[in-house]
């Protein structure tokens, strides 16, 4: 195994790995009793119903769950990012850094904006939108960084740039591209590269790979996953897909209806899932072994979690 | 994947194909003959306002100068006017001074209306509410009642100057209206949300990753109010409320009718300004038609 020099070659980011995750149990992010509420005609909506999990220093953990579950609104809440009339109503968003803890959710607004990116880090759903499309590649890296350093130099920037562009695998070139210039998956890791830019302590993935094809997927997961070595962040991964999450994550959190109903390890989740939501998602996995396993699966338990979802949604009837 | 990867690197590292780049600008042009076919118009007129003064004694645009009405000759192709005015060297003279008036008002109109219509539109809520409100309100009142209430407030003879001002005064609401409009579509794409997660401040996702979006918007716009200022200023000036000792096109429309030039049968005094008039507007439509096409692609046509 040779070192990856740092030229400007495109590298298989994968294929040799330079440095070794190494998880703890030193809590990175602790999130404790988080709650988000949306005002409606029907009265306050708890989209997230008092989330409380811990995320360890280098580790990776998953939040699972369908549509609306919150999985979403609760990275969105950690960033500080739920837009009005929505807001959080109560909970502690702890980050552990550099000897101290800050509650980013006692933060002001231009505390947090600093923290954004510095300290952490989102790729967004829908990424393949998410550069601007008159705007260089350079010069979103040009921009993330004076925000955060007015004082930055163009050679600084494109120092840092072509770092950034060789630890995601991309030629140096990119830089003078316009978005609509790039692959899905290459914009994707521009979007990986931009969230490391400033090297922070966690990055959140939010549906990272949505709308690209499984071959590009494998990629950006594994570029996600050497970039995290590299800085030595702790990921959270919000995803619905199991498959996915099992290759990737060291931790899985099941959301359903706005609450944590299980946290375990994916080996746990997997071997004996508790909770009746959660044995449903794995039952929807397709299998090569058995073909139609849903069906055949639909047991006591999943009648009762369909029975429950019927309840709650008026106009169904099962 | 190496495969993949291997051509991947080829592609972004393909030297850029200028010719290709040129080769698209005039395939574009010749898709838009509107912007081509106004722009030429335009610079047609500007060469005529900037070359004139080198063939036309401008001294002539001044009354008392020439033998008075004379209809169209060689010696004065546009004819002469009742006040003994070279009505060639009227033109030359006056088309400049009501571009002027034009674009003061349009440039003034535009900066207010795209200060407004991005703050509104950006920030919302009450901020939206207050800028929104008053220009609707604005909108509502009859424009050149108040035009010639404050032109015929102010004492003493009118500039060309102020007279652009006086029309910018009730110019900026569309502008800001339509710009809003935009920016609230503008500030829900993702790559906002990804600006505001990398910490970027306000004013920063406004000018740096809105406005650079905004930019054709604004140049089709900015014609728009160009045109709307003109055609408000030779209203004004119609009604004998513009600069009195210049000779703007409105001014000139405003003494043919107070002489009346079409009674007594001095029909090329007033055909000159208004033929003028039309030029200008149709290569100002022209271009705004043309630039608007290019910020809103559904109005193109597919390739011929």
């Amino acid at each position: 195994m040779s070192a990856p020099t740092g030229t400007a070659t495109a590298t298989e980011p994968t294929s040799r790995r330079l440095v070794h995750r190494v998880v703890s149990d030193e809590p990175m992010l602790t999130v404790e009793d988080l709650r988000v509420q949306f005002p409606t005609d029907r009265g306050d909506f708890n989209a997230v119903n008092g989330v409380s999990f811990t995320l360890n220093r280098g580790e990776r953990f998953g939040l699972v769950g369908e549509s609306g579950s919150g999985k979403s609104t609760t990275a969105l809440a950690i960033m500080r990012m739920i837009k009005p009339p929505g807001r959080i109503i109560s909970g502690r968003i702890l980050l552990h850094r550099d000897g101290g803890t800050v509650d980013m959710a006692t933060l002001s607004d231009e505390q947090m904006r600093e923290m954004r990116l510095s300290a952490v880090s989102m790729i967004p759903q829908g990424s393949m939108n998410s550069l601007n499309p008159v705007r260089r590649v350079r010069d979103h890296f040009e921009d993330s960084i004076l925000a955060h350093n007015e004082k930055a130099t163009k050679g600084e920037i494109a120092e840092r740039m072509k770092e950034l562009l060789t630890m995601v695998g991309l030629p140096l070139s990119a830089g003078k591209l316009y978005p609509h210039e790039l692959s899905g998956g290459m914009k994707q890791r521009v979007c990986i590269a931009l969230s490391i830019t400033l090297a922070p302590s966690v990055i959140i993935a939010d549906e990272p790979t949505s709308a690209l094809d499984v071959v590009v997927q494998r990629r950006v997961m594994e570029t996600l996953g050497h970039v995290q070595d590299l800085i030595g962040a702790s990921v959270l991964f919000v995803g619905h897909d199991m498959g996915l999450l099992a290759q990737f994550v060291d931790r899985v959190g099941v959301m359903y209806r706005g609450k944590l109903v299980e946290v375990d390890t994916i080996q746990n989740i997997f071997a004996a899932p508790r909770h009746p939501y959660t044995q449903m998602l794995i039952s929807s996995l397709p299998t090569l072994t058995e073909r139609g396993a849903f069906r055949k699966a639909r047991s006591a338990s999943d009648a009762a979690t369909a029975a429950n979802i019927a309840a709650s949604t008026p106009g169904t009837s099962s | 994947m190496d495969l993949a990867m291997q051509v991947e690197e080829q592609l972004v590292n393909a030297p850029p194909d200028s010719g290709l780049r040129r080769r698209t600008t005039w395939k574009y042009l010749r898709r838009n003959p509107k912007l081509v076919v106004g722009a030429l118009m335009f610079l047609g007129l500007l060469a005529f306002s900037f070359l004139g003064p080198l063939f036309v004694n401008t001294d002539e645009a001044a009354p008392m100068s020439a033998m008075p009405v004379t209809a169209p000759s060689r010696e004065y192709p546009f004819g002469t006017d009742d006040q003994g005015r070279n009505l060639l060297a009227v033109a030359v003279v006056g088309l400049p001074l009501t571009l002027q008036v034009g674009l003061i008002a349009g440039v003034v109109a535009i900066l207010i209306g795209t200060i407004l219509g991005l703050t509104a539109g950006y920030l919302g809520g009450w901020v939206d509410l207050l800028i929104r409100g008053i220009c609707d309100i604005l909108l509502t009142v009859p424009g050149l009642v108040v035009l010639i209430t404050v032109a015929a407030s102010i004492k003493g003879s009118i500039s060309v100057q102020t007279m652009g001002l006086v029309v910018a005064a009730l110019a900026w609401m569309w502008p800001a209206r339509t710009i809003r409009s935009q920016v609230l579509s503008l500030r829900e794409r993702a790559y906002i949300q990804m600006a505001k997660l990398s910490g970027m401040r306000t004013p920063e996702i406004i000018f740096r990753e809105i406005m650079p979006n905004l930019l054709p918007f604004l140049a089709a716009s900015f014609v728009g109010s160009v045109s709307a200022a003109i055609l408000a200023s030779i209203g004004l000036e119609a009604l004998g409320l513009g600069p009195q000792s210049e000779p703007t096109l409105g001014m000139t429309i405003y003494w043919s009718i107070t002489y009346n030039a079409v009674i007594r049968g001095l029909w090329w005094w007033i055909v000159m300004p208004i033929a003028l008039i039309i030029i200008l507007f149709l290569s100002l439509f022209l271009m705004s038609a043309g630039l608007d096409e290019i910020a809103n692609p559904r109005l193109r046509k597919a390739d011929a």
